[in-house]
């Protein structure tokens, strides 16, 4: 039998290409809202894997570093350590900085830690040039993003900090590149004030003491300890809050990525909602465009299954063609973007399950419209 | 030649609407074609030409009356056949005034699809089609589109896709409207040949003087009336 639906689709290959492409770039687009929360996602477990502990001490009644201020004494690291079951413990710091650049202030999250310590928030193997800090003064990591080379000096504060090394993929929950300083550094940069400040303190005799605060201690459990009941005994005796990296996790998941994801959500169902209308005006402007042929086939005698099989074969050749555009689309595009985009197989796979129910649905106007013809229509001019 | 009944109709009768609303437009017709026979079908616009032809061709479902065709009575008061798509699938060939050919098929394509439709292996189908478009001198535009083809050779392809199911009746609608004099006269001598020696009933509806007197006989419509001149 003919196959009427691809004689059709031959003869206006060119526009059929071309709306192929507008609807591509449609389901482009849904891939790439796919593929920011999927970046947002690892981005906002970026800093906790690269930490790679079992608990996260934080200030008493707080979420943590990341969803709350916190604040904890510095030495609070050696309480933790002799606790049953810890095999090693750091303190670490995160603030907000914004670094000067030549073109514009870059916006940052600054990471502190001991770096002569046993846990190292600076992930070897995204170091792509230099070295990890080695001095406890005015050394500086850098994120690949902020733009800055080797050697580069930074002011920071009262200070200038010179780059010695780069490393790549590292951004906060935020999407914020990380910089990494030394914690003596990172605790005088976020908890020191001015001398001024320091004169008028000690005028009224106020101690400053806040430069050996911290925000987090973390901590890694000897292998054989049950990680829950090290995390119990703490939050017991040191009144602190106590957070498994799985927790971290789902705090950031729940609070931070939890509005941005509906809302990415949201928007991605409205767009699958809207490719599905547009392929279904499509569709009916060609059903429409062809219903003197549809009458004619009718009252040949032509069978509407026949005619049904044409309809919701273009729909679905439509469909799978947009499919494809709009895979090359977001693979040429993703890179483009500020924050991080993960393209996955499995979304491209399930977007496809939607794109052939979509183009069912979406062909069952033009159907509609083929069942209702009048074969009558084709006598009379 | 065989002089079998090719449409006969029975007391035909069509009303539209209802009570005050009611419209007769055809009343009480009786009438038969035979095979072999070119019959032409005049009336004015309104008269009803459109809607006989419908009728016949189990398109649109009279009030009352019978349609027989060939041996087969398809209507009586209420169609006898599930199906009246499969009855002009298979035993009526329509040509219309313009030609309506599926743009998107070759001519070949064209011809062949109905048969297809109705279970013909593509190669038969291609075979009595090609025979078709020797018997209408076109064969060499087989494999054209028909934006590749006068209006003329077009009607031709058009004729030929009314004879690729072996149809027992053709019910033509003004088949030469949209040709001039010469191409008017070519095509209305050639169904004139195919009714003879294809055996068809043939009716063609037409406002065209020019090809009454190539028709054996002229069916008007008078006051919702058939009538033979």
């Amino acid at each position: 039998m003919i196959n009427l639906a691809t004689r059709d689709i031959q003869h206006t290959l060119g526009k059929f290409i071309a709306t192929a492409m507008g609807v591509g770039m449609l389901f482009g687009i849904v891939l790439i809202m796919i593929g920011v929360y999927r970046g947002l996602i690892v981005e906002a477990e970026i800093l906790i894997n690269d930490v790679n502990v079992d608990l996260w001490i934080v200030q008493e009644n707080t979420l943590g570093p990341f969803a709350e201020s916190s604040r904890v004494h510095e030495d609070l690291k050696n309480i933790i350590y002799v606790v049953n079951g810890i095999d090693k413990s750091e303190a670490i710091t995160f603030q907000n900085i914004q670094l000067p650049s030549r073109d514009k202030p870059i916006r940052v999250v600054a990471v502190g830690y001991d770096i002569y310590g046993k846990i190292s928030p600076l992930n070897s193997s995204k170091l792509i040039e230099g070295r990890e800090l080695k001095s406890d003064h005015y050394e500086i990591v850098v994120s690949d993003k902020t733009g800055f080379k080797l050697q580069d000096e930074i002011k920071l504060g009262r200070n200038f900090y010179r780059v010695v090394g780069i490393t790549t993929k590292t951004v906060s929950n935020s999407g914020d590149p990380l910089v990494y300083l030394s914690l003596k550094d990172a605790q005088e940069l976020q908890f020191l004030y001015s001398n001024k400040e320091i004169q008028n303190n000690i005028a009224r005799g106020i101690q400053n003491t806040e430069s050996y605060m911290v925000n987090a201690i973390v901590a890694k459990v000897k292998e054989g300890f049950d990680i829950e009941e090290v995390a119990q005994s703490i939050k017991k005796w040191q009144h602190k809050s106590v957070y498994t990296s799985k927790e971290q996790k789902d705090i950031l998941a729940k609070n931070l990525i939890e509005k941005s994801s509906k809302q990415i959500g949201l928007f991605t169902l409205i767009l699958v909602v809207v490719s599905t209308i547009i392929i279904a005006l499509i569709i009916y402007t060609m059903t429409l465009e062809k219903m003197k042929e549809i009458a004619i086939m009718k009252l040949m005698g032509l069978p509407n299954s026949l005619i049904i099989n044409m309809i919701v074969k273009e729909t679905l050749v439509l469909g799978i063609f947009a499919f494809i555009f709009g895979n090359i689309f977001s693979y040429l595009t993703y890179d483009s973007f500020p924050k991080l985009v993960i393209l996955q197989r499995s979304d491209a796979i399930a977007l496809f399950g939607v794109v052939i129910v979509a183009s069912i649905l979406a062909s069952f106007i033009g159907v509609k419209k083929v069942i209702s013809a009048d074969p009558a229509a084709a006598i009379g001019g | 030649m065989s002089k079998a009944s090719g449409i006969k109709i029975k007391n035909l009768v069509k009303n539209f609407g209802k009570g005050d609303n009611l419209v007769k437009v055809i009343e009480d017709a009786s009438f038969e074609i035979q095979k072999g026979e070119v019959v032409a079908l005049i009336a004015p616009s309104g008269a009803g030409k459109t809607t006989l032809l419908m009728m016949i061709g189990c398109v649109i479902e009279p009030t009352s009356g019978e349609i027989w065709l060939g041996e087969e009575l398809v209507y009586k008061d209420k169609w006898l056949a599930k199906d009246t798509r499969k009855i002009r699938r298979e035993k009526i060939g329509f040509i219309f005034q313009a030609h309506y050919l599926i743009p998107f098929l070759n001519i070949l394509e064209n011809i062949t699809l109905l048969p297809q439709a109705n279970g013909v292996n593509k190669k038969d189908a291609e075979q009595k089609a090609m025979e078709l478009l020797k018997y209408l001198e076109i064969d060499d535009k087989a494999h054209s589109m028909t934006t590749q083809l006068s209006g003329g050779q077009n009607q031709r392809v058009a004729i030929a896709r009314a004879l690729a199911n072996n149809p027992e009746i053709i019910l033509a609608d003004e088949p030469t409207a949209a040709l001039d004099g010469e191409r008017a006269v070519s095509v209305i001598k050639m169904l004139k040949k195919i009714a003879t020696e294809q055996n068809v009933a043939i009716i063609t509806v037409t406002h065209d003087d020019r090809i009454l007197p190539y028709c054996d006989r002229i069916m008007k419509i008078q006051d919702r009336a058939i009538v033979f001149e």
